[in-house]
């Protein structure tokens, strides 16, 4: 959704900013959407996770590895690393300003979301995983 | 020719917002913490996927990702990652409510941004009390 577009400009010549392109209000709809669903689900995951840090083994897959902590923790992660590669997309748009650099940039936060948002489930499953 | 002459006026233009020729007001610092917070949790998320790794593959993978957690600096991240939440949560609700056109007023905005600050603390606090409580 926030692929570069390349614009053709008459004040800056052409191709030559990076614009949203007809993809600006689809991207703040999508933000505000997910922002729904992470209103719920943040809250309750910072129920489960402020406990963690001290606790043992046991204690934390009694803690997060019953159904509704693990399903609330699983939606939690992958809505909002979604949530939160649309975020760090404007932030890189906004604050990177070497064309190259940009363009890597927003690849690299697409696949770190997802390399991220896979782990998350992938723990969260073998957590609540039944022994 | 002119072409080029615009590129070039256009690579230096200045770019907006320049924050230091501003006065820092409330409003204005709880949309950077917003941003702050925003990306904080990117990374937040980041750092409890590796603890939640070590706990699903447990032995000496949760050894570690614990003796780091159960530490000062552990206890702290959790404790930052959870007001982060709250905060950019509450964050959130404000830009809901300005959707709608509420609280757009100065006085409506001021005590939004307040709300923000406080209710963030706030609600981070009364969780650590009520989990300290529960354990």
């Amino acid at each position: 959704m926030t692929v570069a577009t390349r614009f053709n400009s008459g004040r800056t010549g052409s191709g030559d900013a990076y614009v949203s392109d007809r993809s600006g209000s689809p991207h703040a709809q999508f933000m505000r959407l997910t922002s729904y669903a992470l209103i719920p689900l943040g809250a309750l995951s910072a129920w489960w996770i402020l406990g963690l840090a001290g606790k043992t083994l046991e204690g934390v897959r009694a803690e997060i590895g019953r159904p509704i902590p693990a399903l609330a923790l699983l939606a939690f992660g992958a809505v909002g690393m979604v949530h939160a590669r649309q975020g760090m997309d404007e932030i890189i748009e906004d604050y990177v300003h070497d064309e190259a650099l940009k363009t890597r940039a927003l690849v690299a936060n697409l696949w770190a979301s997802r390399v991220i948002a896979a782990l998350w489930v992938v723990a969260i499953l073998l957590i609540a995983a039944p022994k | 020719m002119a072409d080029v002459d615009t590129d070039r006026l256009a690579a230096r233009r200045p770019l907006s917002p320049h924050l230091t020729i501003f006065k820092p007001i409330l409003t204005m610092m709880m949309s950077i913490a917003h941003r702050i917070t925003g990306a904080g949790l990117y990374v937040g998320m980041a750092l409890l996927t590796l603890f939640l790794l070590g706990a699903a593959i447990g032995g000496g993978a949760f050894a570690a990702v614990s003796w780091i957690a159960s530490g000062f600096i552990g206890n702290l991240l959790m404790v930052m990652i959870v007001w982060a939440i709250f905060h950019h949560l509450l964050g959130g609700v404000r830009h809901a409510l300005w959707d709608r056109g509420l609280y757009m007023d100065p006085q409506g905005r001021e005590l939004l941004a307040q709300a923000t600050l406080a209710g963030g603390i706030l609600l981070t606090l009364l969780l650590y009390i009520f989990k300290t409580l529960a354990s």
